[in-house]
């Protein structure tokens, strides 16, 4: 499937990457419409990268936003603007700080998780007696993960966005004290659901969560089946669903907005 | 068996938990939840300009939200904003001559419409119109009235030339003001830099009601306020004979610096006659010689 990259250069061997990664794309989106024979492992893969990420995406949501809004606070006191944090924290969260820290949390939580898997199905040799047993790896292994990927980054988004709101609140009108009605009320006349939360909530964590996921699947799929080999793609998928994140952000955010 | 079913619930409970935060961020954080709630009446007013007012901008009655703006659009043939005003059924009876006012919530804030109660007895209807309003005065102008610095000369009557050298003019620029005894009079019609006799060359243009101005008389360039834009003032002098068009005023006053100023108050009690050389002399002969 993949050509075998040599010990080129570094550009070459990113190139290589790159390259190997859009046919991988190519070869699971092929496999989707096979893999929804398998639709319950598909609900498995969800439960493990969505429901599990839950917890950690709750807290640092809410934390995100408490720490937003003590910062804002601070700041607009200056301008005596107070009122308006709680606007600022949503509008924040939901362009920009949702969809970038709720991807770069799924890369770390979930993310290492299917690449590790997969690695070590390769390395176990499953991967391969799977392909003995007529069963199609792609659609099995690789389709559900990618899959579930997708699915559960918007949802866990907007649990995140929810939450911080939520820790924005809790902070800016129950410990400092801002008006809770001036706090709503300047939240809703200025958020507006398309600019907002359909294209900064939705698309980005979609894109992201296809990102993510394909990246966590690829790696984990050529990884070499060696510990060490899989222990090198795990830190592959990290770093490289950070950086894919974080300029796919700018890119997208030039689009959208 | 069990443990696939706990999969499947536990996964429906998350999916069910996040399409409800997604439901929430939409109807609880956004402008969905500003919407407009229940029956509404139409009534149309017009602006003559309504400057940063939005659709969805609410509509208050003393200081309560009472209805949104449904849609603002120029009247056709007219250069006049037609707002419709979407107001509450539960507030159907707003006087007819009630006025419709474009207010800025504080200084930086946004705007809305104001309804100020007339005392009429009838009320205004669906599809009706208020006849009164008052429209946005942008900031700028407001500024203006309160420094006193804006309002050009009307050019009504067409307006005679005359020039001026300064051997400095500061930021004056082509529109500046003229002004006499405070009262505008004309405006700068040009500023060009005079290679030969390194001076600019400002061409003022006066209207033609004010033609009795003394061929001797000063031209100084002055600052409105402390950091007010930059016009020129016109001394009268005592000549019997008027500046006619094309004449060139003789005494300028070139724009003094808020540099040089701080430079003389500082070295006041030092000789003033050592190091003031790049400081502009406050009259200028500058055609004498």
């Amino acid at each position: 499937m993949n050509a075998r990259i040599g010990n080129d250069n570094v550009v070459t061997q990113a190139l290589g990457q790159i390259g190997n990664c859009g046919l991988f794309l190519l070869q699971v989106l092929a496999a989707i419409p096979r893999s929804l024979r398998h639709g319950r492992e598909t609900v498995r893969q969800l439960w493990f990268t969505g429901a599990m990420s839950l917890t950690i995406i709750m807290t640092c949501g809410l934390f995100v936003g408490m720490v937003l809004e003590l910062q804002l606070y601070h700041v607009l006191s200056m301008f005596g603007s107070t009122s308006m944090s709680g606007t600022v924290v949503a509008i924040a969260t939901y362009r920009e700080l949702g969809p970038v820290v709720t991807a770069l949390l799924f890369a770390g939580r979930a993310g290492t998780a299917i690449t590790a898997e997969i690695g070590l199905m390769r390395a176990t040799d499953q991967i391969a007696a799977m392909e003995l047993m007529a069963v199609d790896p792609l659609a099995y292994v690789a389709a559900p993960r990618f899959l579930a990927g997708l699915v559960a980054m918007p949802l866990l988004c907007c649990v995140f966005c929810a939450l911080a709101v939520f820790g924005g609140h809790l902070v800016g009108v129950s410990w400092l004290g801002i008006d809770n009605g001036t706090f709503w009320s300047n939240m809703t006349a200025t958020v507006d659901v398309w600019q907002d939360i359909v294209s900064g909530v939705i698309w980005k964590s979609l894109a992201f969560g296809a990102v993510v996921s394909l990246i966590a699947v690829f790696q984990g799929y050529t990884a070499p089946p060696t510990s060490e080999g899989v222990a090198y793609a795990t830190t592959r998928t990290v770093v490289a669903s950070s950086i894919a994140i974080l300029a796919l952000d700018f890119v997208l955010t030039a689009f959208l907005m | 068996m069990s443990q696939r079913k706990s999969y499947a619930v536990g996964t429906g409970l998350f999916i069910v938990l996040g399409f409800a935060a997604l439901a929430y961020l939409a109807t609880q954080t956004s402008s969905v939840a500003n919407r407009q709630q229940g029956a509404s009446y139409t009534v149309d007013a017009q602006f003559e300009n309504i400057g940063q007012l939005k659709e969805r901008a609410p509509v208050k009655i003393a200081g309560v939200r009472v209805g949104q703006v449904q849609a603002i659009a120029l009247e056709p043939g007219k250069p006049v904003a037609d707002v419709k005003l979407a107001i509450d059924k539960r507030y159907a009876d707003i006087p007819a001559d009630s006025v419709a006012t474009i207010f800025t919530s504080g200084l930086l804030g946004d705007q809305y419409v104001g309804i100020e109660y007339g005392h009429s007895k009838n009320h205004v209807a669906d599809g009706g119109k208020l006849a009164l309003t008052r429209s946005s005065e942008p900031l700028e102008e407001m500024l203006g009235k309160f420094f006193g610095a804006g309002g050009a000369a009307d050019n009504i009557g067409g307006s005679y030339r005359v020039t001026a050298r300064f051997s400095n003019v500061g930021t004056l620029s082509v529109g500046s003001p003229v002004k006499m005894a405070g009262v505008p009079i004309g405006q700068v019609a040009s500023v060009q830099a005079e290679p030969a006799k390194l001076d600019a060359l400002v061409t003022l243009a006066i209207d033609n009601r004010y033609d009795q101005i003394p061929d001797d008389s000063a031209a100084a360039v002055f600052t409105s306020g402390l950091i007010g834009s930059q016009y020129v003032a016109i001394q009268p002098g005592g000549s019997p004979d008027m500046l006619k068009n094309g004449d060139e005023m003789i005494l300028t006053q070139s724009a003094m610096q808020l540099e040089d100023l701080i430079g003389k108050f500082l070295v006041n009690g030092s000789g003033s006659g050592d190091g003031k050389q790049g400081a502009n002399p406050p009259t200028t002969p500058a055609g004498k010689h």
